[in-house]
């Protein structure tokens, strides 16, 4: 055995550099996949060296997992076979930055707090709060189409993608889309590989368009006696002129926990937190309008400075719980966004039966929901809930996903549940990218 | 090829009112809006997704070319049989099947026509966002193919930003549903892949796509320039300022007065350029971006700015700009529009290298941009009767494609490659970018059956042209 780890780090090295292949068990243990760590690290320093890592890794059937800064890392089953740990961190330069035409081209390892920095001087930003935040990294927001609370005003990364460089299992770069912001040439893989966990090939350069950041934001937080209310309330602003940037629904524990990071979840009511942007004349005019339609019905609400703190926390739910407790599940549900107070009772009820407290973040906007467990509970017996809930989805014709939990429920339920009709049609995508089943593997719907 | 045989097993499935054979009716089916080509050997109507998969199988027994059709408003021949072959055409599945405001979706059968969308939901408040200057005769199937873009996808996005869930029938006849009514559903992202596939991969037989709510306010600004430069400069001040516009366009002088003479839309005849500028959200912020807007104009020796004063002096200064392609076809016996994209600080200097092509092979050429977000469309002139002069067109043509190119743009920013630019595509991608673009295709259409010739390169005449010129020209 030790004799084939030197030979294959011989390998590597010649594709990279020897400093850029790492055995040593400290170095491999970093970047461990649901337990698993993986014989080598290599942290190749251009496109090309990835690609030649991959296609060193799929002629030698060696199975590798490219990663950013493993911000979400816990997302996905645990991986069937895990030999070559691939770092894009290395990767972090801008190709080319166009203020003016609000364009830009980065590195897939670029953390996502130095691009917001960088284009943030120009008074520009990419309006997305992924889960990981600042230590993201570019190319995994993307990998993972990773979007948080303001998908609600600006949509997902899929949307923002002008076009992609990817290193694919042969060994080659390619390129799709551009760097102009309107593009029908050729087939749109960049959507494909948006949110494809690092299973078709890993994206090494990224085209994105970026946005003029609002002059100024306002977040206001309404209290609801009930979901009820709040659920009319929503309803009541997506309907009115109203454009937030972010809308959230947060259960009565939720509210406790991000009204004061210290305090233990109690019940205080449901509120609904949502941010706004414009000149002040604009944000005066949206808390006019608010006010009005939370008298209507009989919600209170107050303006919250400093607000900012409290969003990057709900995009982060599991960064920001994990060490204050346990154990910390975050489980997603995709739902139709008329659907979201429905599923949200009929969880309550499937929770309180099996004695779990969860703690609900909803994006209701967008359908979006999270549901956090705090405490440790078996995993059999979660896992019987997560099918329980995943089902309850399903009726309403939502899917569930499992984000973040700890590593022993995965061996009862499946992080991502059953796929559909084209499941077929994803496989034969999934084995024209990777024949050998080398990258990533089983880590996502099986692939 | 046109055997009898085809066409009673093509009646069986569709009806008899649902084939067209004869040469006189297949002759409507031979051109798109980009020029005419050839016919198809039959024409199927379908009414269901079931019928689609039957002629899909049909044409697989019969080893035919299949290629889906919507209204023909295409401009890169993408749903011209190019090949011959069964064309079916979408006209009799046009039904919308579902609306529903509350999740902001609608669920419709491909030969919905993209205005008909909008006008279903209007009273209501919402409407469909793209939309392609065609958007009173193109349908949703066209617009999934093409990955249709219109003025207001400046601000709102592209087909592909609207559509969230398909079903398509693959070339052996089977049925996938892709995407979802909601967000983040786990898997690839097959709908993202087939829009914008142009009828090479699958044949779409429903679409769910978004609905948008309509602003609560709409300004229109009509800023006339007497030098074309100035016009330019103020679209990348505008974007300088922070401020997207939901759209903003600009027509020179020469396609203006083409338009004027057409629509009566109250432009002025003797300017060099105009942008059509339009804010719209919370009446608070368009007023602040529309004065904003005007002080921009203003900076940059605009000679006159004018605000549309009510919803129909805004529905005439649109109708002026979408009809505008029309309005050249009166003036010119053909045209030849393209559809680069350049990045938008660079639309002055493009401008330039534009006139000078011009003046290089004494053509004329229209310029109608959308110029936000960088996207052009010249309208070369010329009479095909006039082969020399044809022949300076396809010159010109491929400078200004290529100056695109140069520039870090694309050579097609939403009509689609299709049949006239697949043999650009080396232009812009690598080969290893296309043998990937290939293998996808493969994928899912390997035997080549569906739609063939269009979108990657045959490999004839590799960095050609061979757009408008075929035949028809305008319609």
């Amino acid at each position: 055995m030790t004799l084939a780890v030197d030979s294959v780090r011989a390998d590597l090295a010649a594709l990279v550099a020897p400093s850029q292949v790492l055995t040593d068990s400290a170095a491999c243990a970093a970047l461990a996949v649901d337990g698993k760590v993986p014989d080598w690290a290599v942290t190749p320093s251009s496109a090309e060296q990835v690609a030649a890592v991959l296609r060193y890794a799929s002629e030698h059937h060696l199975a590798v997992i490219p990663s950013g800064h493993g911000t979400k890392v816990s997302m996905g089953n645990p991986p069937r076979r895990y030999d070559v740990a691939l770092s894009l961190r290395e990767l972090h330069r801008v190709i080319q930055y166009e203020p003016a035409d609000l364009t830009i081209s980065v590195e897939a390892g670029m953390a996502f707090g130095e691009f917001q920095n960088l284009v943030g001087r120009s008074g520009l930003w990419l309006p997305l709060d992924p889960r990981g935040g600042a230590e993201s990294t570019v190319g995994g927001m993307i990998a993972a189409n990773a979007a948080g609370p303001l998908r609600q005003g600006f949509g997902g990364p899929r949307d923002m993608v002008l076009g992609l460089k990817i290193a694919t299992m042969d060994g080659k770069v390619v390129k799709t889309g551009g760097r102009v912001v309107k593009n029908v040439a050729g087939y749109d893989l960049g959507k494909l590989l948006t949110g494809s966990c690092g299973t078709l090939g890993v994206i090494v350069e990224a085209s994105l368009k970026l946005f003029p950041k609002p002059p100024e934001r306002a977040t206001f937080a309404m209290r609801a006696g009930t979901l009820g209310i709040a659920r009319d309330l929503h309803r009541s602003i997506r309907r009115s002129p109203l454009d937030p940037m972010r809308l959230v629904l947060l259960d009565s524990p939720a509210a406790a926990l991000l009204g004061d990071s210290a305090a233990v979840p109690e019940a205080t009511g449901v509120e609904l937190w949502i941010e706004l942007g414009g000149s002040n004349r604009v944000i005066e005019r949206c808390m006019l309008e608010l006010r009005r339609l939370a008298s209507a019905v009989g919600a209170t609400m107050g303006r919250r400075e400093g607000a900012e703190e409290a969003w990057e926390r709900v995009s982060n739910l599991a960064l920001w719980l994990q060490p204050r407790y346990q154990d910390v599940t975050v489980l997603k549900a995709a739902l139709p966004v008329a659907a979201c107070e429905e599923f949200l009772s009929r969880a309550q009820q499937e929770a309180e039966a099996e004695r779990i407290t969860l703690v609900s973040f909803a994006q209701v906007g967008v359908g979006i929901v999270h549901l956090c467990a705090l405490q440790e509970t078996l995993s059999a017996t979660f896992g019987g809930l997560v099918v329980r809930l995943r089902q309850a989805a399903r009726d309403v014709g939502g899917t569930l996903v499992i984000e973040h939990c700890p590593l022993d429920l995965k061996s009862h339920v499946d992080v991502w549940g059953p796929g559909g009709d084209d499941l077929e049609a994803m496989r034969k995508m999934k084995s024209a990218w990777d024949p050998n089943g080398v990258l990533s593997p089983g880590r996502f719907l099986g692939f | 090829m046109k055997s009898k045989g085809l066409f009673r097993e093509l009646a069986r499935i569709v009806g008899d009112d649902g084939v067209l054979w004869r040469p006189e009716d297949l002759m409507l089916y031979e051109y798109d809006a980009l020029s005419s080509q050839r016919q198809p050997d039959v024409v199927a109507f379908p009414r269901k997704t079931a019928q689609v998969v039957q002629i899909a199988k049909l044409a697989l027994r019969y080893n035919l070319p299949l290629v889906a059709r919507g209204a023909g408003t295409g401009l890169s021949g993408g749903s011209v049989a190019t090949e011959g072959g069964i064309l079916l055409v979408f006209s009799r599945m046009k039904e919308i099947l579902e609306i529903d405001l509350e999740n902001q979706r609608a669920r419709v059968q491909p030969g919905v026509v993209n205005l008909d969308l909008s006008l279903a939901v209007a009273d209501e408040g919402y409407y469909y966002a793209p939309d392609p200057s065609s958007q009173k005769a193109c349908t949703i199937g066209g617009n999934v193919a093409e990955n249709s873009g219109g003025p207001h996808t400046l601000a709102y996005g592209v087909t592909t930003n609207h559509v969230l869930a398909l079903e398509i029938v693959l070339p052996d006849g089977e049925v996938i549903h892709t995407g979802a009514c909601h967000w983040d559903r786990p898997g690839y992202d097959l709908t993202g892949v087939f829009v914008g596939s142009e009828g090479t991969l699958g044949i779409v037989t429903e679409a769910t796509v978004r609905l948008s709510r309509k602003p609560e306010a709409v300004k229109t600004l009509l800023a006339i320039y007497d030098q074309v430069g100035d016009a330019t400069r103020t679209v990348a001040a505008i974007t300088a300022r922070g401020i997207t516009p939901a759209a903003l366009e600009m027509m020179d002088g020469f396609t203006l007065r083409a338009v004027e003479a057409a629509t009566h839309a109250g432009y002025p005849m003797d300017c060099a350029a105009v942008l059509l500028i339009e804010v719209e959200g919370l009446l608070e912020a368009v007023e602040e971006h529309a004065d904003e807007i005007e002080a921009v104009c203003q900076e940059n020796q605009a000679r006159e700015v004018r605000r549309a004063k009510s919803a129909e002096e805004r529905d005439l200064l649109w109708k002026g700009r979408k009809t505008a392609f029309g309005a050249l076809g009166r003036i010119s016996p053909n045209y030849y529009v393209q559809d680069g994209v350049i990045p938008r600080t660079r639309l002055p200097e493009m401008l330039d290298f534009i006139g000078s092509v011009e003046k290089k092979y004494d053509l004329h050429i229209g310029n109608i941009f959308h110029a936000g977000d960088g996207n052009l469309h010249p309208l070369i002139m010329y009479d095909e009767r006039n082969r020399e002069q044809t022949a300076c067109v396809i010159k010109a043509a491929k400078e200004i494609i290529m100056r695109c190119v140069e520039m870090g743009g694309s050579i097609t920013g939403e009509h689609g490659v299709g049949f006239e630019k697949s043999d650009l595509m080396p232009l812009i991608f690598s080969e290893d970018d296309l043998a990937l673009m290939s293998r996808i295709k493969d994928l899912f259409n390997p035997l080549g059956r569906l739609n063939p010739g269009k979108l990657l390169p045959t490999g004839k005449m590799c960095g050609e042209l061979r757009g408008g010129m075929a035949g028809g020209g305008p319609v």
